[in-house]
């Protein structure tokens, strides 16, 4: 429901005729305004470094087999869903979410490093597309990890999930047996996770993308020939510090990296409750009335 | 005692089923990608085959269902106008018991406090708590409110907090939201388990009822969920 809502006012930052429902705030929201996450500077490019250099004389919980413990409930606060990966001066959103400050740390412009055909192709989906996650379709990755409300890490036996609250039941299985990625066949939303550690970093290659998601509500987008290498590291008990960098040589003139952190959620007893998105959505019809079309991927220059 | 030792050393060769299958807090490990192998999706009932429905032999224990005589209209209805009215032709999430024997194969992720249930079809998600109440109050969830326990080596799942929206099956049976489903999974040995779903609407049957099934381990080599994602075709 929550979701829904944030997908409205998403709606509302492109179409801005239609009318819009007043948000609550989320607790991402709220982490906004701290100077200050696991006492590193809660802006991407400060925290990235600071952070790291925290994770580096932290001795994380580990399992049963010795391999650090990730296992909670994680908050995306900086991340603000993703409504722009890069800087958006004022206002991306009615609602107050206030003015994106980008989580791209390399390029140290903040900007994604697109070829100019594919800058254009960006501006063109703000202008004639819908954001598929509006649609109630799945995030891909890395949105999955910046998305509204809460995602789940769970480590079992040979895999790791992570399970999403919102966004309309989304999920990865990230596999940690050591398999080869799927054939080249397989196109899917969520693409295939291949897992591995790193002394106390999870390192995640994630192949077999769609290229059929966007990044955020701002058009900017992926080919099918994405690759997403993630590196989660627990800064502190309470702090992961989360990092993706993307490789898509059809799309970007070199590889791109993001951070930004994921806090624990402290609630005792907290639950990740169900969210059906599809069942019930009429956010898309707001969409066609307002000349948007969906969108089914890039279109690569002749 | 020759023959005695010889009886021995053979039990000693014979496969151990409670052996490397529990999990580190001594229940069974139920982790692992699973998928019937019957028609249920179809029909839970007795039913022959049609063009493009393999006959099969019904799950529902005693085969009839108890619907109420105005139910029973409404579920003939439903199975008049199956191809448009059926929730699943909308892709919306398929509720329970039906999610278990969709023709897709479902993720088990067992911890002690939870067990996530991750299903192929439209990246639908179960999280099973175990040992806590049902949220108070009256939901309306597409796929429940699951609460779960352990009944000796048997997980036992309480489902309640449905919506009326979904049905049993592509045959029109249905239910309301007083549906109260109580599922049973237990080993059989390490590679089938045997699924029981207890049935409870008072508004729809007039007693309970139950259907039961064998759930089976996908063991071929790096098999993997793949995605159905219904609405993006």
């Amino acid at each position: 429901m929550c979701s829904r809502l944030f997908r409205s006012l998403t709606l509302a930052a492109i179409v801005t005729t239609l009318a819009v429902v007043p948000s609550t705030p989320s607790a991402g929201q709220a982490s906004r305004n701290r100077p200050t996450i696991a006492g590193c500077p809660s802006v991407s490019a400060k925290f990235h470094p600071c952070a790291l250099a925290k994770a580096k004389d932290f001795s994380p919980p580990r399992m049963p087999d010795g391999t650090p413990n990730l296992q909670g409930i994680w908050d995306a606060p900086l991340a603000m869903g993703f409504q722009n990966i890069e800087d958006f001066p004022g206002d991306s959103a009615p609602g107050g979410f206030g003015p994106a400050i980008t989580v791209i740390v390399d390029p140290a412009d903040g900007k994604v490093p697109y070829f100019p055909w594919a800058r254009a192709q960006r501006d063109e989906n703000i202008r004639r597309f819908i954001d598929p996650y509006a649609q109630c379709l799945p995030t891909g990755v890395p949105r999955q990890m910046a998305n509204f409300r809460t995602r789940q890490i769970t480590q079992s036996g040979n895999l790791i999930s992570i399970v999403n609250e919102a966004g309309g039941h989304i999920y990865r299985v990230v596999y940690m047996d050591g398999r080869p990625h799927l054939g080249p066949t397989f196109k899917l939303w969520m693409g295939d996770s291949i897992g591995h550690w790193d002394g106390n970093t999870l390192v995640i290659e994630t192949t077999n993308l769609n290229g059929r998601w966007w990044y955020d509500s701002m058009g900017h987008f992926a080919s099918d020939a994405l690759k997403v290498t993630e590196r989660l590291t627990l800064v502190d008990a309470d702090t992961l510090h989360y990092q993706a960098t993307m490789e898509d040589p059809k799309v970007y003139s070199r590889p791109w990296t993001i951070v930004f952190p994921l806090e624990r959620i402290k609630e005792k007893g907290y639950e990740q409750m169900e969210e059906a998105c599809h069942e019930g959505d009429h956010d898309a019809a707001g969409f066609v009335l307002g000349g948007f079309q969906p969108y089914v991927g890039p279109r690569f220059p002749q | 005692m020759k023959q005695t030792l010889f009886a021995l050393s053979f039990l000693a060769f014979l496969p151990s089923f409670s052996y490397g299958q529990r999990t580190g807090d001594g229940k069974p490990d139920l982790s692992g990608i699973w998928q019937v192998m019957n028609t249920a999706a179809w029909d839970i009932q007795d039913h022959n085959a049609q063009k493009g429905v393999p006959a099969g032999q019904g799950v529902v224990e005693g085969n009839e269902l108890p619907y109420t005589t105005a139910a029973a209209a409404k579920k003939k209805a439903n199975f008049d106008h199956r191809v448009t009215a059926d929730p699943e032709s909308k892709c919306y999430l398929p509720g329970v018991p039906r999610i278990t024997y969709m023709p897709f194969p479902f993720q088990i992720v067992q911890t002690p406090a939870q067990v996530t249930i991750l299903y192929e079809y439209a990246h639908t998600v179960r999280n099973v708590f175990m040992g806590t109440p049902h949220l108070e109050g009256q939901l309306y969830w597409w796929m429940g409110d699951s609460r779960g326990r352990w009944d000796g080596d048997t997980l036992v799942v309480d489902v309640t907090d449905f919506n009326d929206e979904t049905w049993f099956d592509r045959a029109g049976n249905f239910h309301s939201d007083a549906l109260h489903v109580v599922e049973r999974y237990t080993l059989l040995d390490p590679d089938h388990l045997n699924y029981e779903a207890t049935i409870e609407d008072p508004k729809v049957f007039v007693h309970p009822w139950k259907m039961s099934m064998i759930l089976n381990r996908h063991k071929e080599k790096n098999f993997r969920l793949l995605e159905y994602e219904c609405f993006s075709f």
